[in-house]
C-alpha cells in the first residue's frame, strides 16, 4: 500500500457558533477519482476552502505527499500541488485566454523581479517557456486558437474548460472541481466527463469532485464521500452510498 | 527555431539609448524654438508623466486604490532637496544652480545639418549634476522605503480601507513637514549643529523647502520619464505584471493559482513610490517652483488618480497622454482664449467619443469645430474670458468623460495594441518542441 497523497484527518470548522465542517476525514492516493457530495449548504464548498487554505481549520490536520499544509497559505497550498477550480467560475476577465493561463505557470518561474526589468537572458527564456508551456496546455484542450481572445468571450463551457486547464498549469498532484458541471447542458456533461478521464490521465493527478449531479459522480467515481450539515454521512463506493438509509434521508427527506 | 529561443543581450538596452537619444533632442529643441514657456510646460508634462505611470502601477495593475501618491512624491523631493542644498553649501557655499545639461554642450543646427561640441565646463560644473543625479535616486529610494513600510501592514486591507489610510498618510507627512524648522542652517550652522538638532531637518516648514539648487532640465525630466515608461512596460509584460493584473481580476483565484498577493502589492507599492520620489526630486529642483508641504497633500494626489483613471486603469500609453493632455490643458487654458484650445478640447472630446466611419468622423470635426468656434465668437462678443472659466471646462471635460467612457481613454489597451491587433490574425503560435 503506498503513502497517500493526500490525507486528510478530522478537519474541522466553525463560524461563530455554527459548526460549517466537523471530522472531515479523506484518503486520496495517487490516480484517485473521488467524489464529494450532499444537499445544498452541507458544507462542501467549505471543505474545498479550507483545503486551498482560504480558510484556516479550528482543529484537525492535513498532509499533502506527506507534507502538512495546515497553516500554509493558499498560494503555498498551490505551490505544494494542489490547485482548484471555482464554484462561480472566477477567470481573469479582462486577461487574454493564453494570459490566464501564464499566470497559473507564474509559481514556477525563475526569473527574479530585477531580471524581468532588465530583461536577462534569463528572463528572456523563462518567459518564452512561460509561453510555449501555456500554449501546450491549451492545445490539449482545443483551446488554442482562442488564445488571444478575452477569457469573457469564451461560451460558458469553454470557460469551465479553460478554468481546468488553468489549474492543471500549475502543475498539481491533487486537482480539485468545484461543480464543473453546474450549468452544462447533457452533452456539454459527456464531454466533461470524458475531459475528467483524459485529464488524470495526461496529467497524472488525482482528482477531488463536488458535484451536485448524481449520475456523474456516480458513472464516474470510484469513492464518494457525503455530506450533511457539515458532518461525513457516508463513505465508500458508488451502491454503498446509494443504499445507505442516511443519504437516502439527507437528500429525500424523511425516510420512507 | 532555435533563433526564436535566443535570447538577446543588447535588445534590451535599445529602448535605453533611444530613450537618451529623445531626451538630447528634446532638449536642445523646444526651449531654442519655442521658448522658455513651452519648456517649462514639457517639464511639468514630463513629471506628470512620471507620476500618473507609476501611480498606474498600484491602481491600474493591482486594482488597490491609492489617494496618496502625492506623498511619496514630497518624500523624493525634500530628500533630494536636503541633498543637493545642503551638499552644494557644503561643497560650494553656495546653492545656486550651475546652468546646463552635460559637462559638453551639443549645438545641433538643424538648418545646415551639422553638430558643433562646445564644452562649458565649469569648476564645480560636472561635481553638481553628478550630485544632483544621486540625489534624484537617493530621493527615489528613500520614497520607496516609505512605500515599503506603508505598504507592508496596510496591503492587508482593500478598496476603501487602503484609500483611507493612503489618504492619512499623506496627511500625516503633510502636517510633519509644517513643523519641520523654517530656518535654513548655514554652512556655519550645519557644521555646529548637534545630531538632534537635525530632527527634523531643516527644510523651510510651512513656507517651503527655498533656495534648492534649480539644475532640473528637460534632459533629465525625459530620460527619468522614460526610464519610468520602459520599466512599467517591462513590469506589465512579465510574468510578475501579469500576476498583478490578476490581482485586479481576482485576488482569490490569484492566489488559487499560486501568486503570493501580498508580496506582488507590496512591490507594486515600492515601484510606485520610487519613481513618485524621483518624480519629486525633478520638481524640488524645476526652475521656477518651490516645493512645500502642500505638494504632499490630497489635492496633489488626487491629480494623478484623474491622470490614471482618465488615461484608463491598467494602461500606461493612457496614463501617459492623459497626464501630458492635463498638464498642457491646464496651462494652455490659462491664458486668453486661443485656437489652441480648439484644438485641444477638440483631440480630448475626440479621443472619447471616437466615432465609426470616415463620413461620421468628418461630420464630426466640422460640427465640433463650428461648435466651438461659434462659442468662442460668442466669448469675444460678449467679453467672456474663457480662460476664468478653464477650471469649469476642465471639470465637464472629465464629467463627460466618465459618463462616455468610464474606461478611461484607453480601457486596459495600450497604443500598441491598435497596431499588433491587425498582425495578431496572420501569426502562428510558436513551437512546441520545448517541453517545461
Amino acid at each position: 500500500m503506498s503513502l497517500p497523497l493526500l490525507s486528510i484527518q478530522n478537519l474541522g470548522i466553525s463560524f461563530g457558533g455554527l459548526k460549517a465542517v466537523t471530522d472531515f476525514c479523506l484518503t486520496l492516493h495517487h490516480g484517485d477519482l473521488q467524489g464529494l457530495i450532499g444537499p445544498n449548504g452541507a458544507g462542501k464548498t467549505t471543505c474545498f476552502n479550507l483545503l486551498t487554505g482560504v480558510y484556516c481549520a479550528d482543529t484537525g490536520e492535513m498532509s499533502l505527499a506527506g507534507r502538512l499544509i495546515n497553516r500554509l497559505k493558499p498560494y503555498q497550498i498551490t505551490a505544494a500541488g494542489m490547485a482548484r477550480t471555482f464554484q462561480n467560475i472566477r477567470l481573469f476577465h479582462e486577461l487574454t485566454v493564453l494570459e490566464n493561463v501564464k499566470v497559473a505557470c507564474h509559481l514556477h518561474t525563475h526569473q527574479s523581479l530585477a531580471s524581468a526589468i532588465f530583461r536577462t537572458r534569463r528572463a528572456q527564456y523563462d518567459e518564452r517557456a512561460i509561453d510555449t508551456r501555456s500554449r501546450l496546455i491549451l492545445d490539449r484542450f482545443g483551446l488554442l486558437d482562442r488564445a488571444d481572445a478575452p477569457a469573457t468571450s469564451l461560451p460558458y463551457g469553454d470557460q469551465r474548460r479553460l478554468e481546468i486547464a488553468r489549474a492543471l498549469a500549475t502543475n498539481p498532484k491533487v486537482l480539485l472541481l468545484d461543480e464543473p458541471a453546474a450549468g452544462m447542458n447533457p452533452q456539454e456533461k459527456i464531454e466533461l466527463t470524458k475531459l475528467i478521464a483524459f485529464i488524470r490521465k495526461e496529467f497524472n493527478v488525482a482528482v477531488l469532485l463536488i458535484e451536485h449531479d448524481m449520475k456523474l459522480v456516480m458513472s464516474i467515481c470510484e469513492c464518494i464521500t457525503v455530506l450533511d450539515h457539515g458532518e461525513t454521512i457516508a463513505q465508500g463506493c458508488a451502491e454503498d452510498v446509494q443504499a445507505n438509509p442516511e443519504v437516502i434521508e439527507a437528500y429525500l427527506g424523511e425516510s420512507a | 527555431m532555435s533563433h526564436h529561443r535566443e535570447a538577446h543581450l543588447l535588445r534590451p538596452w535599445i529602448a535605453v539609448a533611444i530613450v537618451v537619444a529623445i531626451a538630447v533632442l528634446l532638449h536642445q529643441t523646444i526651449g531654442r524654438y519655442f521658448g522658455d514657456y513651452v519648456e517649462r510646460i514639457a517639464i511639468d508634462a514630463g513629471i506628470a508623466v512620471i507620476l500618473a505611470v507609476s501611480l498606474n502601477i498600484v491602481n491600474g495593475y493591482t486594482g488597490q486604490f491609492s489617494i496618496g501618491h502625492a506623498a511619496f512624491y514630497a518624500i523624493g523631493g525634500y530628500t533630494a532637496g536636503l541633498f543637493t542644498y545642503y551638499g552644494s553649501l557644503l561643497l560650494w557655499n553656495h546653492t545656486s544652480a550651475v546652468p546646463g545639461l552635460i559637462p559638453w554642450n551639443i549645438d545641433i543646427n538643424l538648418a545646415l545639418f551639422h553638430l558643433r561640441f562646445t564644452t562649458t565646463w565649469g569648476p564645480n560644473y560636472l561635481i553638481q549634476q553628478q550630485l544632483f543625479v544621486g540625489s534624484i535616486i537617493v530621493g527615489g529610494l528613500v520614497s520607496a522605503t516609505a512605500g515599503w513600510l506603508v505598504g507592508l501592514p496596510s496591503l492587508r486591507l482593500r478598496g476603501d480601507y487602503l484609500a483611507i489610510v493612503t489618504l492619512g498618510f499623506g496627511e500625516i507627512l503633510r502636517v510633519l513637514l509644517q513643523q519641520t524648522n523654517s530656518q535654513l542652517y548655514t554652512k556655519a550652522e550645519l557644521h555646529d549643529a548637534t545630531f538632534q538638532q537635525l530632527f527634523p531637518p531643516p527644510v523651510g516648514g510651512a513656507l517651503g523647502f527655498i533656495n534648492i539648487p534649480k539644475v532640473t532640465t528637460l534632459f533629465w525630466v525625459v530620460l527619468f520619464a522614460g526610464v519610468t515608461l520602459i520599466v512599467a512596460w517591462r513590469l506589465k509584460r512579465s510574468t510578475f505584471g501579469r500576476s498583478m493584473i490578476a490581482i485586479r481580476e481576482n485576488e482569490i483565484a490569484a492566489e488559487a493559482m499560486g501568486v503570493n498577493i501580498t508580496r506582488l502589492k507590496v512591490w507594486a507599492f515600492v515601484f510606485a513610490a520610487f519613481f513618485a520620489g524621483i518624480a519629486g526630486a525633478l520638481y524640488a529642483h524645476e526652475p521656477g517652483t518651490q516645493i512645500s508641504p502642500s505638494d504632499g497633500s490630497f489635492l496633489r494626489s488626487f491629480d494623478i488618480v484623474i491622470m490614471v483613471v482618465l488615461g484608463g486603469l491598467g494602461s500606461i500609453s493612457g496614463a501617459a497622454i492623459a497626464a501630458v493632455l492635463l498638464t498642457v490643458a491646464n496651462e494652455w487654458l490659462r491664458g486668453p482664449t486661443h485656437v489652441w484650445h480648439v484644438l485641444l478640447v477638440l483631440l480630448i472630446v475626440r479621443l472619447i467619443v471616437w466615432p465609426e466611419g470616415r463620413l461620421k468622423s468628418a461630420i464630426w470635426w466640422l460640427s465640433a469645430i463650428i461648435a466651438i468656434e461659434l462659442a468662442r465668437w460668442l466669448a469675444i462678443k460678449w467679453g467672456i474670458d474663457l480662460g476664468e472659466y478653464r477650471m469649469i471646462i476642465y471639470a465637464l471635460t472629465l464629467i463627460s468623460m466618465m459618463i462616455l467612457r468610464p474606461d478611461g481613454l484607453f480601457g486596459t489597451a495600450e497604443i500598441t495594441d491598435l497596431f499588433s491587433r491587425r498582425r495578431a490574425i496572420g501569426e502562428q503560435p510558436r513551437g512546441f518542441e520545448v517541453m517545461t
